[in-house]
């Protein structure tokens, strides 16, 4: 194709987004809804992700080791453990260091009662942090082959409850955006629709005049793409809005989050530029394919 | 040259609008087409464009075989036949410089041969002190005009008039028709489609008849302007 014929065909694109501009303006409404819709529901997932993996990182597994194992056999248990799979911390807690954890969590009276004991009664143990809380049960039960290991004490319970949350989350924001997509590409598509309904009089008449297929669809290419990536800009600006209200909110004066335990949100500078290529590609992508499918529809009529 | 070899066509509904049909029209013809509501001339004109294929038979157009013609062929095809209809189907938003131009341009015509191609055929048809104009600032006439430009501007083997005169004051209808004439005069091959008896006789020349799918008639006739 000629270069001139290739600048007629996107200023043609263009010349349609005026010509109708009822239409444009339409379909630049619906995409924008669309991409929030989508891009809200991501931003929710990213961010309960890393709330469930700041709480999945809280979580300490105890090593107690066998009474009066010889120094030397500590330290080769603790780099035994360092080279488990899933250890992602290993931590040394000696028996003087936990007793004087515990004592300064007691009142006085109850630390009086330590006094009846001849010998600190705690043992030496290990503190370990997995990286994958899934996999939790399968690296105690590794840990409980290890020699001069007595027991391993793990939030069994929690890991539960948090894996069922994780599994959860990820299956309902999974088909959230799955469906958003598909709803977004199903009203893109009828509503690029009604503009190449509009334009049905040109599509015949190039048809008559010995047009190629994709000469009578770059124009139509065009005005969607430019639809798509105005969409992605005024849905990028928005939720820059928005999310930074949001954050601001719960990070500033009370920061309700850490009140329940949770990390704070995702700053929006460190995503933006990965939120914005893809409200850019999902734009470009959703409103070029619906609008050259609906444009294929009379092509072939 | 356009060659129908026993062509049937029937649509999805069963109505059978071709029925055999043997038609051979030669370079540089003009034929009119004949025939009451429903005799088979819309589907002429649609198999010759390539927008239905024949059910039974061979349509062949301008070396094209089109019962054996992929998808992807039916621009070229299209490129060596010029279309007019009766209701002129202008783009309204285009002057009648760029609805001209655009069948150039869909072709991807060389810029420099548009600038030069476009003013000739506009001032052929006698509109270049229109050219600026929209469609709608135009009479029935004019518009039948532009569509006969955006016609001959790519310089095509054969025109397909489909009732060209249909929306245009009778005296405008004669002018029509002379045009057609006179392209026809420069070796192109014209097939008129039309309803209008007053312009047939005057004109004369080859008639084909068509009744329900048939040729009833297919002969040379004189015409009135010849007498003349």
């Amino acid at each position: 194709m000629r270069l001139n014929s290739f600048k007629y065909l996107v200023k043609q694109g263009f010349t349609g987004i005026w010509f109708n501009r009822v239409n444009s303006f339409a379909s630049l409404c619906v995409m924008t809804i669309s991409l929030l819709m989508v891009g809200i529901s991501v931003l929710l997932s990213l961010n309960i992700t890393k709330m469930i993996g700041s709480i999945e990182s809280r979580n300490e597994v105890m090593v107690v080791i066998t009474e009066g194992v010889p120094e030397n056999n500590i330290t080769l248990l603790g780099e035994q453990l360092a080279d488990t799979p899933n250890v992602s911390e290993v931590s040394f807690k000696s028996r003087d260091d936990a007793l004087a954890e515990l004592l300064a969590d007691m009142s006085e009276d109850e630390q009086s009662l330590f006094q009846y004991f001849s010998h600190n009664p705690l043992p030496d143990c290990y503190m370990i942090r997995v990286s994958d809380i899934t996999e939790l049960s399968r690296t105690v039960s590794q840990i409980e082959r290890l020699e001069f290991v007595e027991m391993v004490k793990s939030p069994d319970d929690f890991a539960r409850i948090l894996i069922g949350v994780r599994n959860v989350s990820a299956i309902l924001f999974s088909a959230a955006t799955v469906s958003l997509i598909i709803v977004c590409f199903v009203i893109i598509s009828n509503s690029t629709r009604a503009s190449v309904y509009a334009r049905r009089r040109e599509i015949s008449i190039m048809r008559y005049v010995g047009a190629s297929k994709s000469f009578i669809e770059i124009p139509f290419f065009v005005e969607g793409m430019v639809i798509g990536l105005t969409s992605a800009a005024i849905a990028f600006g928005l939720t820059w809005f928005a999310y930074t209200e949001v954050y601001t909110m719960f990070s500033t004066d009370v920061n309700m989050l850490s009140i329940f335990g949770l990390s704070a949100l995702i700053p929006f500078d460190t995503i933006a530029l990965r939120v914005g290529i893809a409200y850019a590609v999902f734009g470009v992508i959703l409103s070029a394919l619906g609008t050259v499918i609906s444009t294929r529809k009379h092509l072939n009529a | 040259m356009v060659e129908f070899r026993n062509v049937s066509y029937t649509y999805p509904t069963g109505q059978q609008a071709l029925d055999h049909l043997n038609v051979k029209i030669e370079d540089n013809e003009f034929v009119f087409v004949v025939g009451a509501n429903g005799a088979g001339k819309s589907t002429l004109i649609k198999l010759i464009l390539r927008e239905l294929t024949a059910t039974e038979g061979e349509v062949i157009v301008n070396g094209f075989n089109l019962s054996k013609m992929k998808a992807r062929k039916v621009p070229k095809l299209r490129r060596t036949i010029g279309v007019v209809f009766q209701d002129f189907r202008l783009i309204p938003n285009m002057t009648v410089y760029d609805n001209v131009a655009f069948a150039l341009r869909v072709i991807d015509a060389p810029t420099k041969y548009i600038r030069a191609r476009v003013p000739y055929v506009i001032s052929l048809v006698g509109l270049t002190a229109k050219a600026k104009s929209y469609p709608n600032d135009l009479s029935g006439g004019e518009q039948q005009r532009v569509a006969l430009a955006r016609a001959l501007v790519n310089d095509p083997q054969l025109i397909i008039a489909d009732e060209p005169t249909g929306n245009v004051d009778p005296a405008r209808s004669f002018e029509i028709v002379d045009l057609l004439k006179a392209i026809n005069a420069c070796g192109t091959t014209v097939l008129m489609v039309t309803h209008q008896h007053d312009l047939v006789r005057y004109f004369g020349g080859r008639i084909i008849n068509l009744n329900t799918g048939a040729v009833v008639f297919d002969e040379v006739i004189g015409g009135a302007d010849e007498a003349q």
